[in-house]
């Protein structure tokens, strides 16, 4: 972790360059055109940011001259000096010795000397000439070009950097395994090192494409005044957490649906102002845009105050469209009738947009979340506002994953869709409607056996028997769009971050899977989809 | 509830200093600003209690966006932020409504005083004869 000094100094560094690149092209501007508005109020800014920067991180002398360029600057911009003769030579010293001093602090060198210039900068405030011998011819050191530290890339080369590293870890792991199988101590220790090096360069790459949420977040104030306006309603929008970082392409993912979340709590979640005070609320409607980390995911929320989701008109119109029976439906959790407003399809019954405030689009949302194997959640009361919860990881190419054991094949799935894992006894479980139940967290939890689950195709479930299970039952605790499904699998074998490579054809059109890895051992590891694994059980449940 | 406070300053460096001050001292930032344009549509869009308003920004002067934000709210207390040397301005951004003023380079507590000390004063509108700005 680095310290705030430290980020500090980096940030100030990283400006100071930027201002001083900015200052070698405005005052060659101004040199061609000695009366140059825009470069004169450029110049004059850019020292004085430099100024209170350089005041703020304990550089004084750096402070002093930026000091005496920007009021030399404000006097030109005035019209009380002009930008000629002895002026040019003290100005372009200046802006050299600025150079030197900066590349000074980023390398902890020593500081120039500055007496001769200070004094010069003094004489020309006070309308006096400078005097203009030896110390202000340029030193060589000044002479030199200076390249900016930053440097722009396109996110495609990044992109391609970031599957080359997957592929390295993919054969580190092999080579790793190799190594512990031979025995040979020279490769076991090759191999080790082969593998904290490849660590690195994993988590450097990663870390090259996180950019701050800040980046989308500071363009909502401008949507949510536009979209308010053109709905008639009043918004008080707040943002935070700018600061958190995240994979650029997630946040690209994302864009459309954090827009989509916000127009829709905006126009269908916040009432108008005249509803809002007959219901007793303050007529000005709060949104808020918030994102936090949590363990290794970055938590997105879009929440609003507005009228909240009409459980008991979503819940009719899942039967209407013959997605629950009426039956089952009215023993649904509001959490479990909500999660039907992410069903394809679902929310393009108009009704309900009406009725309940929300819903046109949401299954898109849900999908984009779903490709980056992310979590969408709602929750919501009636008449309070309503909440929703993006779950993103931080990063796309590596993703923590359990690994289990079926029918002595390797599978996995991501920690990300994984609430708990429990073993049980037969007697732990029990049978309602010919599905097994476990108690988990206070919460009765359908479990289903993966292998049988995987094995009958279009049929569903036989009834479930419990007199079939024997021993304690390895069991997953999954979790899609609120439901959480136990999975009942051979063995659990260990936690490990895992590189998924995506199916290709024709097996693409399995949608059981979500990708496949290879391991340490060579073994082709197929990743399980719980969204697809959930629909399945649905389907088939007895 | 607490204090919802908008930074403006064209340098992420002082943006960030501000930010962590008024955070840490428990504070909801509730935006940054890093030009007149966008501090104008975030004062809007965020109605904020106070606002840091740097003096000197890259497409328009401190003192216009004052003048901007205060036509439309002119409930919300604005500090300014300035290193030394732009006087003239602080001063008649204190007799355009601005409470308070803050010079760079600042410390925590001044910053926190300044800020707190604006916060109970009440808007400017209301306190007309008590504009004496905090001492920078």
């Amino acid at each position: 972790m680095k310290s705030r000094e430290q980020e500090y100094r980096e940030m100030f560094m990283a400006e100071a360059l930027e201002y001083y690149d900015a200052m070698g092209r405005h005052i060659s501007e101004l040199e061609k055109n000695p009366s140059a508005e825009a470069a004169l109020n450029e110049l004059f800014r850019l020292m004085h940011n430099l100024k209170a920067n350089a005041r703020a991180m304990g550089f004084n002398e750096l402070g002093e001259i930026a000091h005496g360029m920007e009021t030399i600057f404000g006097l030109i911009r005035s019209k009380e000096k002009d930008f000629t003769g002895s002026i040019i030579p003290v100005i372009f010293g200046g802006i050299d010795t600025i150079g030197t001093m900066i590349r000074a602090i980023g390398e902890d060198a020593a500081m120039p000397e500055v007496d001769v210039l200070l004094a010069n900068l003094d004489r020309l405030v006070k309308g006096e000439e400078p005097v203009l011998e030896g110390e202000l011819v340029t030193t060589d050191d000044a002479r030199k070009l200076e390249l900016s530290d930053l440097v722009y890339i396109q996110i495609k080369k990044l992109d391609h950097l970031l599957n080359l590293v997957g592929e390295l870890i993919i054969d580190r792991d092999r080579i790793f395994t190799l190594g512990q199988e031979i025995g040979n101590p020279a490769l076991q220790s090759v191999a080790s090192h082969l593998f904290r090096i490849a660590d690195e360069l994993q988590y450097s790459v990663m870390d090259a494409r996180l950019v701050n949420v800040g980046s989308l977040f500071n363009k909502f104030p401008r949507v949510v005044r536009d979209v308010a306006t053109a709905e008639q309603k009043e918004v008080n929008l707040t943002i935070s957490g700018q600061d958190i970082q995240i994979d650029r392409n997630i946040l690209q993912i994302i864009t459309d649906s954090l827009l989509h979340l916000v127009r829709n709590a905006i126009g269908h979640g916040i009432e108008t102002p005249q509803e809002r005070e007959k219901s007793g609320k303050p007529a000005i409607g709060e949104l808020a845009i918030l994102a936090s980390t949590e363990r290794d995911d970055v938590l997105i929320q879009v929440r609003d105050d507005g009228r909240g989701i009409n459980v008991d008109s979503v819940r009719r119109k899942a039967v209407e469209r013959g997605l629950v029976s009426a039956n089952a439906a009215a023993t649904l959790s509001p959490a479990d009738v909500r999660a039907f407003l992410f069903e394809p399809g679902f929310s393009m019954a108009k009704e309900v947009t009406d009725i309940s405030g929300r819903g046109v689009g949401l299954d898109v949302v849900k999908l984009a979340i779903d490709s980056l194997g992310g979590q969408l959640r709602v929750e919501s009361e009636l008449g309070k506002g309503t909440t929703f919860t993006l779950v993103l990881p931080t990063s796309i190419a590596v993703k923590g994953a359990l690994l289990f054991e079926l029918e002595g094949r390797s599978y996995a799935l991501l920690l990300m869709h994984i609430d708990s894992v429990v073993s049980l006894w037969p007697e732990q479980l029990h049978v309602v409607g010919g599905m097994l139940l476990a108690e988990v967290q206070g919460e009765n939890v359908p479990v289903v056996s993966l292998r049988q689950l995987l094995h009958t195709s279009d049929e569903p479930l036989p009834p479930a028997d419990r007199s079939e299970l024997h021993g304690r039952q390895d069991i997953i605790i999954a979790n899609y769009n609120n439901r959480r499904l136990g999975l009942i699998v051979d063995r659990f074998v260990r936690q490990q971050n895992i590189v998924i490579k995506p199916m290709s054809q024709p097996l693409d059109t399995i949608d059981l899977f979500g990708g496949v890895t290879l391991l340490g051992s060579g073994q082709v590891c197929l990743v399980l989809d719980v969204p697809a694994i959930t629909r399945v059980f649905l389907a088939k449940r007895p | 509830m607490k204090n919802r406070i908008l930074i403006v300053d064209d340098s992420f460096y002082m943006r960030t200093m501000l930010k962590n001050m008024l955070t840490d001292a428990g504070y909801d930032v509730v935006g940054e600003a890093a030009n007149g344009q966008q501090a104008i549509e975030m004062a809007a869009a965020t109605r904020p209690d106070l606002i840091t308003l740097d003096v000197i920004l890259p497409d328009n002067t401190g003192l216009d966006v004052l003048k901007g934000i205060r036509q439309d709210q002119p409930e919300v207390r604005i500090v300014m932020c300035s290193a030394v040397g732009q006087e003239v301005i602080v001063n008649e951004a204190l007799e355009s409504g601005a409470v308070a003023y803050i010079v760079k380079p600042f410390s925590e507590e001044k910053v926190l005083e300044i800020v707190s000390s604006a916060l109970q004063q009440g808007s400017a509108a209301t306190t007309e004869a008590d504009d004496t700005p905090a001492e920078g």
